[in-house]
Formats: C-alpha cells, structure tokens, sequence
C-alpha cells in the first residue's frame, strides 16, 4: 500500500496477555484482525463505518468494556477479548439472533457460509431461553437483480451500510417490522446489550429508502456480498446451488478499468450437461467493492467455439494481407504484447479508438510531469484522503472505483468534495455535506483545473501568468451588507426584595449596516457555481483537511486540449500537495496504452479483434475466428491502481487463440502466458512469470494481488500552459458518448443479468420532451436511439452509449466525447 | 422257453438304456432327496418339479466342450471314461433285472422271442459281477494317471487304494452266503430264499450283510468313502480335467455300480424277487430302490472319513470280522 | 419370520449360549472305549434320523426353507442398505426433499446430483435428482444426513446391470402418488432414535 507504515505511527497493545503492534487510530477490530486474533463480530465492515447493530464484538479495554469495532486503540492499551460477562451478553445474543429465525439452512443459499450459523456453532447455542411472537414478513424482489428475504435477515445494517458508506446510493435503509413488544421482565432478566440489540432488531427490517418498494440504484449487488445471512441474494441465483458446491476461480472484474478482485464461482450447469458454468461472482468484500458489472456481467464466455481450421487458415491470410487491427481495451496484457509483437514484426497498425486518447494524454502527463503514471489510487485515497475532487469523469458511470472512494471519503474520512462535471448528477451531492457540485459547460474543463490552482496552490510556486490569469477572473465590490452586533447595555432596576435599585448589564442584538470589501471568484460563476456562497462553504471544507486528491476522467483525454489539461495537471501537482489519480478508460485501457504503440487512425484491410473489421477474431462467437473472452484465459490485466492482477480461467475454451495464431504468424511462445514475462520492463512492468504471481489480501487488508508497476519520477520544470480556450465551448443539443453503470462492452450487454439498454439516456424532464425515439444526427452519420429518463441526471445533455462496438458510437463522436447533435424525434 | 441271441440283445438294449435313464434318474433323485432332508426344493424350474432337470444336464454334457489337457496321455485319458462305464454294465449283464417275459407275438419281426431276466446266466454269477466291478477300478486309476494332474495323481492312488482294499472285504463278506447257497448263480441265490422274508439270507448273515453294504459304499465311492474325488480335499480327484460327456461316463458308470450293488445286496440277502411276474418285478424295484435311497440317505447324514480312517476300518476291523464270520458259518455248517 | 433380533441396535446385549463340545479322547483306551461307544450308542443312526425327520417335516410339515427367490422375497432388515427410496409427505403427498443437498456433499463415491431452482410459490424445488447406482457404495451416509428423511433406503436390492453406470431418476426412486398408502416410515440407517424425544431441548414458544 502506498501508506507507509513507519515504526512512529505504529504503538503496541496487548490483546489477551500477548503484545501486538497496531496502527495508531485503528479500531480495536480491525488491529486484532490484523495479527490474526479473532473477536467475533457481525455488523462491522472493514472500510465502512461501525454502525453498533450486533454488539457481539464486545470486549474489555483497560477493564472497560467498549465494542471493538468501535473503539480505539491507545499506546498501551490492555485488551480482553472474553470476560466472563461478555460471554454471557455473546451467548444471549445469538440466542436472540436466533429467535424465530426460521429453520431454514437446509434450503437456505447462505448455508455453508452463514455467518449466524457459524456463530450459533461457535458459542454453542443449544438451547433458546427468549421467545416473542414471529411477523410476517414478505420476501420482495428490491429490482432486477436485489432479492431479499426479511425472515432471515438479522437486521445487522450491513447492507446499508455498504450501500451509504461505499457505493454511495444509500438506496436502502432500516424502515419499521411492526413485530411485537418484547416482555418487559426481558429488561430485567436478560444480559444488556442483548437486550438493546434484540430491542432494536425486533422493530427493523430493510427496505428501499426511497419509500417505494424499489430501489432503483446502481445495481452493484454489494449489499448481496456483505449480508451476512441469507437474507440477500441475486434474484437469479436464489435456490440454484449450495455455496459449497461451487468451485472459486480467483479472477479479475474484466469490465471495468476497476480491477476488481473477483472469484467466478463455477459447478457443472446441470446434471445432464456437466460443462462448467459460472453461477455467481463473489468478492473478498472486505478489501474491494464491485460495481454491477463486475458482479453480474460474468457469463460472457465464447460458449459456440470449435477449433475450426478452415476459419484458422482464413485468419492466418487475413493477418498477411491485414495493414491495420482494430481492438480495445477487452484485452490482456499477454494479447496486447503479441499485437505489439504484430507491429514490430509485420508492420501492421494497431487501432484502439477506446485507448488512443488515454495513452496520448499519459504521454503529455509525463512529459508535463517526469510522472510516468499518475500517483495515487483509489484504495490509498480511501485510506488517507479527506479532500478529493473529480474533474473530468461521469463518475457514476465510468469508473466504479472511483465514485467509492469519492463517497467513502466524505463518509469515513469526515472529507469534502468538489465535483466538476459537464452533466447534472442528482447522486453526487448527497455523498456529503460538503460536496461541492458544479455543473459546468463543456470545454470548461481546463477552467476547473484553474480552479484548483486557485483554491490549493501554493502561490509562491505558481508561475506569474497563471496567477495573473486566475487574478483576472477576481472581482472586488464593496457591499453593504447587515450584520448582528452585540450590544451590552447596562440599566438600572429596582430589587423589589431589597427595594433598592441595582444596575444590571444585559445583552441585547442589533442590525447594523456595515460596509465590507467582497471578492468573488468569477472562475466559480463560470463554472456553474455561486461564487457568493462559494467562499464560506470552502472554508467550511477546508476544515481539518490534510490529504487531498484529485480524480481525473475520460472526458479530458479526449478533450481538444488535452495537452494543455495534461500540463495543467502536472501545473496542479507541482504546486499542489495534491495526488492525482487518473481512470483508464474502460477494462485493461492501461495495459494496451502502456504496451502498445497505437495509430492514429486505420487503413486498407482491418482485422478486428472484437471490433468491426474486414475480418472479425470476436470472443462474442460471432465472428469470423472465434477467440476465448476474458473469462476463459488466463492472463494479465492492469488497473486503475497500477497493478499488473493474474486472471484465470473459469470456463472452458474449445477454439483457437491468438497465441496459436502468432505461432504461425511469427513464432511464439507455447503458451498464452509465457508472454508475462516478457511485457516491456521499461513501461514499468516487472519479469515476474505467471505463475509466479501472487493473488491474495492479507487481514489487514494489503492488497498482494499481482505486483504494482514501477512508476518512474523525473525532476521537470513547471510546464507552460495554456489559457483556457473559451472558442472549445459547446452551444447547442450535446451529446455525451457515456454507457450506463453496469454497462460497458458488449460482454457486459451479453450477460443475461445486465439488463441496461442501449438507448439514449436523458433526465426526466429532457427524456419527455424527446419522446420514445430519436434519431441522434452527427455530421458523420446518425444513430437512431430509444429515450430512456434516468431520474439521476439533470440538464440538457443527453448520454449516447458506446457498448455495442458493432454501432460505431466512437467513430460518430470521432475523437471526442461531447458532440453537439440534432436531435430528431422518430 | 428257448434263450435266443436275438432275446440276450434286446435284453442288452434294454438294461443299456433303462439303466441308464435311471442313472440319469438316479442323479434328479439324489438331488431331490438331499435337498429335502436339508430343508430345500432340490431343482424345480425345468419342467415339473424340475423333472426335466435330467434332460437339460444331459443336454448340457453332451454340448459341452470335450477339454484334452494338453500333457494327458489322450488315449489313455479317452479311454478311461469308457472303462468304467463299459464294466458297470458288464457286470450288469449277469445280474438279474427285470423278471423275464415274451415279447407279444402281434409285433412284427420280434414278435415272440422270448426275453430272459439275466443277460447271461453265467453259472459264476456273483464272481463274475465281483470281478467286473473289480476291473473297474481301471477307469478311475488310469483316468487319474493319465491326465497330467496332481489332484488326478492323488485321486488314482486313493483309488487304487480304497478299490483294491475293499474288493477283499466285498469278497470275503459275499462268501458266507455264497456257502449258504452253494452256488454262485444268482437265481440259485433268489430260489434259496424263495420261501418268504424269513427265508431271507440277512437274518442268517447279518455282520455278512453289514459288511457287504459298507465295502459296497466304498467301491462305489459313496459317502462317507467318496476318497477319490473329494472335492474338500482333492478338487475333483482322479475327474479333475474331465468334462463334458467323458465326465458323464464316470457318472453314470457310478450309477450304475450304485445299482448293481443295490441289485447284488437285494438278490443275495434280501430275497430278490420273492414271486415270480409283476409283483415280484415290483418287489425287487422296492429292495434295490431302498438300497439306493439308502445311499443318498448315508450322504446326507454323515459325514466322510479320512483316507487312514478308511484303510484302518479296511483291515483292522471290516476283514478281521469278514474271516470271522466265514469261520462261524463254516463251524455252523459243518454242526 | 420376526425381525425383533435385527430391530434390537444394541450390540452386545444380546444373549449368547455356548455350545458344549466334548474333548477329544487321550490315550488309545480312551479312543477304544469312544468307538465301542459310538458304534453300540448307534450315534450313527441318530444323524440318519437328524436327516430323515427333517425330510419329513420339510415335506409333510411345511417346513422347507427354500425361498423361491425372484417370485418369493423375505423381508428385509430396516437396517439394510438397498437401492434408495425418496419418501413423500403423508399428509400433502408433496415429496419430503428440502433439495439441501446434504445428501450430494456427503456422498463419499459421488454419485448423487442434483439441480435445484426457485419455483413459484418461492420454494427451493428440485428440478432434476439422480444417483448412479453403478457408484453407489450403499453406505447409507445420505439416508442418515438427510435431515427430512426423504432419502431413504429401500427394500429393492437387485441391483445388477448390464452397464457399469446405473442412473436412477427423482421420479424413479419417488413414492408413486398412487402407492402413498402404502409407503412405508423408514427405520433404517439415520432414522429417528426410539428415544429422540429425550435428546432434544425444548425451545419456548410464544403462542
Ligand atoms: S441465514 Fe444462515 S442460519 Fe438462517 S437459514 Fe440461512 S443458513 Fe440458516
Ligand atoms: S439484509 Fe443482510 S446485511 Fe442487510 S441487515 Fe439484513 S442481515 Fe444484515
Ligand atoms: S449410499 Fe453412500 S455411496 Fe450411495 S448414494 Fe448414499 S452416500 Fe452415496
Ligand atoms: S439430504 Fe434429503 S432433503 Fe436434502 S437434498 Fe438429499 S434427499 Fe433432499
Ligand atoms: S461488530 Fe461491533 S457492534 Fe457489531
């Protein structure tokens, strides 16, 4: 991680007679964790906050006792993890737990992993001594994939928990069971804080917050991974399979540039057909989150694959004939390097419309910079951030892991936001209360980054036209404006007791009109915000504030003047104390930009790796050469957090692969993973063999998965930027080349749980005005769209998809990701 | 009545057939019997009561495979089979079965010929039944010798044993009653106990009969003497490497010796045919059926000796009592 | 026949007898005196009678043992382990499989498998159910975990075939609906113990 653990900031406590080092603030919990000791708890998720529903991770601190998940640990501090008292509270606590929890593990998905099982076995509950009467309570469907059973839910809040503290949609909360009044006496007669914790309980359940019985979020299926009971499941696995039949493959969430760390979990489809299938994808959700895509997109496999030789034979004269391969980011690091190899070798282009951007802007950020990646991730920002800010980024829809941290900054690490986005998000300013939301015009991009120049440079480091430029955009007024003076005014009063008079000073309030000098940010304005309101909100975020971040998206790299944002950025860093953090654009973006040298455009004869092409090598089986999909090989992929991450195959491939193609094309290597060992060592990749690789987090959380990329820092002086160029403006009908969460190729849109269309996404307001249908009009060709309201955006700006390679959206926006378009109705 | 040769051949043909469908009765019967004293149904699915048993074994002997072990004198090893069932019916052919009769004059060509009760009257009778049951012992012994296997060797020298022992006891036993009679004739034996059960020769010899019966167990190799090929002991003994219908004609030549000892024991000491024409036909039936179930009745409730056992009661004890009693019959005759 | 002997799961309680077995004799007096003994007791002659009586009871007294197999069966011990058996409610008639799948995760030759799915009236249903009794070790594990005695084992033991696997179907081992009455509780392997009711602990109840 990137924190480093020095010896000062680590102090030593003893848990149970036996001395243990542990992070200074660390929660009693987590500190245990972290050297392997066990105190049983239930409703604490490690990088959420301590919600206190369980009360079962009581233990004694310095003879107090204090919940583990929510105390922490002091220099010195004496930990008992079991008392005879709390022993006692432990047992009658999952013996409440366990009241009216129907009998259900014989059919229950959960069983085999139950944690309420687990934990009525380890405290060896084999007998009941409370009872109230039972509700009944109706198993409901939340949406297309949330399935929850309140019967067996425990009520330990970590599902809402995960979904406010992580995810950010908070669509769910505690709501009302009307069940019965426990027995007075029980006050009495039972241990304490299984009496508030079964108090509690017996009122609750979980429902949508929202107050209908839907939803309506992003569909993550988090809340499903953290329940610690059966109460939550996707709707299509309900019933399908025991947890102990299923085989874990440890992979990587291929969709996104998140790399989230998955396990595709596979048993034979049925007991006539005994081919492997992937049931469920399931996470380590204490150490990563996974968006819907990850969780959901999973069957995505070339299930139609045979080894075809005439197709392989056709594939070998198309590569000889071919000038130019057309692919994108849905690719390995293994497959990049033989496309590279391709290039060197044959003197083919190489074409990644979904790449090109990203990898020419990284080479701006380095030249502005000597950074030869950027220098954060989204894990370290959610560990020490407590100010971040996203410019450039759909944040819901673009990268997952971005838009937790953002949210699980302002939640757990008290932080402050500010957010700069083209289009109105309804979801980002209720992250926080310091949230700062500007809707800003498209092409004011470089003007938020003058922005943060403004607000976190240190301005001696700035170089005198940029302060100059900021400068201009100041405005000084003087106002009058009223304000509350306190007056202290003395009187006389007669003590009626005495019946003397006595003089008595009171206090007394009065408006007064007072002359002040105003400086508004005319930079705020622009941007959308309310530069009169804006000053004293800062200064209300900026409050105890160390760590900042900044998150940059998509939309910069495909920004006219990219160039000048990337040295901007750089401006940012060298003048900031400020870590930045960009988001590769879609699944293994980083990898292809960092291994392949890709053209600008393509020519002649294409061949098209999951892309339109003369010849089509497609894992969607539906072209001319059938190649495995992301989860039938094995391989590398690099993520947003600069890791190389192993992948596996979790299903089985009948066809041919690339690598058999290189065989013949230019020789190669046996296998498909030979190639790791020989990604380019200068681009920051290391000669470690595949099989070699580690896959694993430790208890404390230290992600071991792959190794991180060596990133290189070379001394530059501050690059020369530009003004921001007011002519970039958009006017008119925009539209944003942007998939919907959950949606990002056409893997994505094949899984059968993904159920996002490829429509044309506005707000409410815009999508009525719209109708049914558009024909969306480029002035390169048009694409004819459904309307769909998304509830969650606001303004004019409509969101074009691009997952569905074969509609051509990136060859529509040519280059950039706003647009402005004809909209006509159909 | 006048014996033709014509008469003596169908005589031939009628104890080669009948005694062999007996035989092969014999088998259904012994297999019946013990299982009914075990409790079971003996065979029951081919035909009634599993009556037709006999024809699917014989089916089965004949359709087998014939196996030459490959180090086997083959001639010797064929023809050892055909010794012991040829002198099984030798030595039938002068005893007394089946009373005699005229076949009715209204069949054709045979009508009238005149059919006796003994293939050959020999006027040596007994001795010369003795001797072919004696001679028999040849198959066994050369069967075993033959076959190129050490449970064959073993059954060989059991049988040369056991057979050459007991021919002594059967001997000596059969002479006090042949001194009775003074003859060696079975018909004289038949007419010398004409008179009725007390006129029966087993009240006037009864260690003599005793004696007779348990050398009889022995030379047909009955339980509890069945030596030469038990299966505890020597896997088949001298049998081992035979099948198919070789292995039948071991069988039913020890069938057939079951019968001629039955038939010898019925005509010396039990009377023979009492009266003359059907009802003596059917009154020897029932003496030689006695001796048989006997037989099977002995299998079932005893168990075997051991080959010491078996030549220690040979010559200590069955011979010592054989001499005695000729010398008692003597001493008695000449008083 | 009385099946208390097989009923009684107590081993060891049972009453045993021993069989007086005589000496051998010593010395060849002894051994004299044995055989004069045996030949005049006429201990032969008791064996021939053993034998003959039985054959009359078997014959006369009805009093053969054979069974007639494929057309006659004994009945079997609760306790043996033959091909399964999958019970149905007594009430509902609905069949007792929960489709837990304790049975296919403790099957030590892997030979159950099965598919389960979510049905309409939000119950776990079993779809699809078979064991390969070419691999069936018939070791009674799964009738013993199964915690709603629906698999159980039954009294069908031939079990030859011609192929090494034999696959029998949920509905093939399924009570038929018609025959419900005639289903009988199971006693085997994994049932309920005659003194469960002692075992277990009450849980309190509030209505
Ligand atoms: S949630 Fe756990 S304890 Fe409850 S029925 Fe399911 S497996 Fe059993
Ligand atoms: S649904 Fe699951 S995670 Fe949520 S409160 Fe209930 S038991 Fe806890
Ligand atoms: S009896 Fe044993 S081997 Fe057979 S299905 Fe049951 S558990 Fe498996
Ligand atoms: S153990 Fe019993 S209830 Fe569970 S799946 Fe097997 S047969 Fe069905
Ligand atoms: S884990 Fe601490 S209160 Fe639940």
């Amino acid at each position: 991680m990137s924190e480093v653990q020095t010896v000062d900031n680590m102090i030593s406590i003893t848990i149970d007679g036996i001395e243990y080092k542990a992070k200074e603030g660390e929660y009693i919990l987590n500190a245990a964790r972290a050297n392997d000791v066990f105190i049983p708890a239930i409703c604490y998720l490690t990088r959420c906050s301590p919600t206190l529903a369980c009360r079962i991770c009581l233990v004694e601190a310095d003879g107090k006792q204090v919940y583990a998940c929510n105390a922490k640990v002091k220099e010195g501090m004496e930990v008992v993890t079991s008392t005879e008292n709390i022993l006692t509270e432990r047992r009658a606590i999952m013996e409440v737990y366990d009241v009216n929890h129907p009998l259900q593990c014989g059919v229950c998905d959960k069983s085999g992993e139950c944690e309420l099982q687990n934990y009525t076995l380890e405290l060896a509950v084999d007998s009941q001594s409370y009872m109230i009467p039972d509700t009944k309570r109706e198993t409901t469907n939340w949406s297309s994939v949330l399935h929850y059973d309140p019967g067996l839910c425990i009520v330990c809040e970590r599902c809402t928990t995960v979904c406010k503290d992580m995810i950010g949609d908070a669509a769910i909360t505690t709501a009302k069971r009307g069940g019965a009044e426990l027995d007075k006496s029980y006050k009495e007669s039972m241990p304490k804080d299984a009496y508030s914790m079964w108090n509690k309980l017996q009122k609750s359940v979980i429902a949508p917050s929202n107050g209908t019985g839907e939803t309506n979020c992003s569909d993550c299926g988090e809340c499903i991974a953290v329940c610690p009971v059966g109460a939550l499941a996707s709707r299509d696995f309900v019933y399908q399979s025991n947890a102990w039949d299923l085989k874990r493959v440890p992979a990587v969430a291929a969709h996104s540039s998140d790399g989230a760390q998955i396990y595709y979990e596979v048993k034979p489809t049925s007991i006539t057909d005994r081919t492997e299938k992937i049931y469920r994808v399931t996470n380590e959700w204490n150490y990563v989150s996974l968006d819907g895509s990850a969780r959901f997109a999973y069957d995505f496999q070339n299930t139609t694959a045979s080894k075809d030789k005439a197709a392989f034979d056709a594939a070998i004269e198309a590569f000889k004939k071919a000038e130019t391969i057309r692919f994108n980011a849905m690719i390995t690091n293994e497959e990049a390097m033989m496309l590279q190899t391709l290039k060197e070798k044959m003197g083919v282009k190489l074409y990644n419309p979904e790449v090109k951007a990203f990898q020419t802007f990284l080479n701006h950020y380095e030249a502005a910079s000597g950074n030869s990646l950027w220098t954060t991730d989204p894990d370290a920002i959610m560990k020490k951030s407590d100010f971040v800010i996203s410019i450039g980024a759909a944040l819901r829809n673009d990268s997952p892991a971005m838009k937790y941290a953002f949210n699980n900054v302002q939640k757990l690490n008290k932080g402050a936001g500010l957010y700069f986005h083209p289009v109105g998000d309804t979801l980002i300013p209720t992250f926080g209360k310091t949230v700062e939301v500007f809707t800003h015009k498209v092409g004011h991009e470089e003007l938020a980054l003058y922005l943060v120049l403004d607000l976190f440079a240190d301005k001696e480091k700035l170089p005198e036209d940029v302060k100059e430029y900021i400068d201009s955009f100041k405005k000084t007024e003087t106002k009058t404006i009223k304000e509350k003076e306190v007056k202290t005014v003395k009187e006389m009063v007669l003590n009626e007791e005495t019946g003397e008079e006595e003089e008595v000073s009171k206090k007394v309030t009065e408006m007064v009109d007072k002359e002040i000098t105003v400086t508004t940010n005319g930079l705020v304005d622009l941007l959308g915000g309310d530069a009169s309101k804006f000053d004293a909100a800062f200064e209300k975020m900026m409050k105890k504030k160390e760590h900042f971040s900044m998150m940059l998206g998509e939309d910069l790299y495909y920004h006219e003047k990219a160039e000048n944002i990337a040295k901007l950025v750089a401006l940012v860093e060298a003048t900031c104390d400020m870590d930045v953090v960009m988001t590769p654009p879609k699944s293994n973006a980083l990898g292809v930009a960092l291994i392949c040298d890709l053209d600008d455009a393509q020519s002649g004869y294409t061949i098209g790796y999951n892309e339109n092409g003369d010849f089509r090598l497609s894992a969607l089986g539906d072209g001319d050469l059938d190649m495995p999909a992301l989860n039938q090989q094995e391989g590398t992929l690099c993520n947003i957090g600069k890791r190389l991450l192993p992948t596996n195959a979790a299903v089985e491939y009948n066809g041919y692969e690339l690598n058999d193609l290189m065989k013949v094309l230019v020789g190669a290597p046996e296998l498909t993973i030979d190639w790791t060992a020989m990604l380019p060592t200068d681009r920051g990749f290391k000669a470690i063999a595949f099989d070699d690789l580690t896959n694993s987090f430790d208890n404390d959380g230290s992600d071991n998965r792959g190794y991180r990329l060596e990133t290189s820092n070379v001394e530059t002086d501050l690059p020369e930027v530009e003004k921001c160029d007011e002519s970039a403006l958009l006017e008119g009908e925009i539209a944003y080349r942007c998939n919907p969460a959950r949606q990002f190729n056409d893997f994505t849109d094949k899984s059968h749980e993904i159920f996002e269309a490829f429509a044309l996404y506005a707000s409410t307001e815009k999508a009525e005005a719209l109708g049914n249908k558009v024909e969306v009009v480029f002035d390169n060709g048009s694409i004819t769209l459904d309307v769909l309201a998304d509830e969650k955006i606001t303004g004019d700006i409509v969101k074009v998809p691009d997952f569905k390679a074969a509609k051509g959206v990136y060859d529509l926006f040519g280059g950039s990701r706003y647009k402005t378009v004809t909209l006509r109705k159909v | 009545m006048e014996v033709t040769w014509i008469g003596v051949l169908i005589k031939a043909i009628i104890i080669l057939a009948v005694i062999s469908a007996i035989a092969g009765f014999g088998t259904y019967i012994e297999r019946k019997v013990l299982a009914f004293m075990q409790r079971r149904l003996g065979p029951m699915h081919v035909g009634p009561y599993g009556l037709l048993q006999i024809a699917a074994d014989g089916i089965k002997l004949f359709t087998k495979e014939d196996i030459v072990p490959q180090n086997a004198n083959a001639f010797i090893f064929k023809i050892a089979p055909v010794i012991t069932a040829a002198t099984a019916f030798i030595a039938l052919s002068a005893v007394p079965v089946f009373p005699d009769f005229t076949i009715p004059s209204w069949i054709p060509v045979l009508g009238g010929t005149f059919v006796p009760s003994i293939a050959s009257d020999l006027n040596i009778g007994v001795l010369f039944v003795l001797g072919m049951m004696a001679a028999g012992l040849y198959g066994p012994l050369l069967a075993g010798m033959s076959q190129a296997n050490k449970w064959g060797i073993i059954g060989a020298a059991r049988t040369a044993v056991q057979f050459l022992s007991y021919e002594v006891v059967t001997g000596l036993s059969i002479l006090a009653p042949i001194m009775l009679v003074g003859s060696l004739s079975f018909v004289d034996f038949n007419a010398y106990q004409a008179g009725g059960i007390g006129d029966w020769l087993v009240w006037k010899q009864p260690v003599a009969f005793v004696l007779f019966l348990i050398a009889g167990f022995a030379e047909t190799n009955r339980t509890p003497f069945d030596l030469l090929e038990h299966e505890a002991e020597v896997v088949s003994g001298y049998a081992t490497e035979y099948s198919g219908m070789r292995w039948g004609m071991f069988f039913i030549g020890e069938y057939a010796n079951m019968i001629t000892v039955s038939v010898i024991a019925a005509v010396v000491f039990l009377g023979g045919y009492d009266a003359a024409g059907t009802l003596g036909w059917l009154f020897i039936m029932a003496k030689i059926a006695f001796f048989f179930f006997l037989m099977l009745w002995v299998r079932a409730a005893w168990p075997h000796v051991r080959p010491d056992q078996l030549m220690w009661l040979c010559w200590k004890v069955l011979m010592p009592l054989a001499v005695v009693n000729i010398v008692i019959t003597a001493l008695v005759m000449m008083v | 026949m009385g099946l208390e002997q097989f009923k009684n799961r107590n081993v060891g309680t049972q009453n045993y007898t021993m069989v007086d077995a005589g000496h051998s004799p010593q010395g060849a007096m002894c051994q004299f005196k044995q055989v004069v003994k045996r030949t005049f007791k006429g201990e032969l002659f008791v064996g021939l009678w053993v034998t003959m009586r039985s054959m009359i009871k078997a014959l006369f007294a009805n009093d053969m043992h054979t069974v007639k197999y494929p057309l006659e069966k004994l009945p079997i011990s609760p306790r043996y382990r033959a091909i399964h058996d999958m019970l149905r409610l007594l009430e509902s008639g609905h069949y007792r499989c929960i489709g837990c799948g304790l049975c296919e995760k403790i099957c030590i030759s892997n030979c159950i498998a099965m598919d389960t799915r979510y049905d309409e009236n939000q119950r776990k249903e079993v779809s699809e159910y078979t064991i390969n009794f070419g691999r069936c070790i018939f070791c009674g594990y799964c009738a013993e975990v199964c915690p709603e005695l629906a698999i159980v084992h039954g009294p069908r033991y031939e079990n030859a075939s011609q192929q090494r696997a034999g696959f029998s179907l949920f509905e093939d081992m399924l009570t038929p609906i018609d025959k419900l009455n005639l289903q009988q509780e199971y006693d085997g392997f994994g049932a309920v113990s005659p003194n469960a009711d002692e075992n277990i602990k009450q849980t309190p109840l509030a209505y």
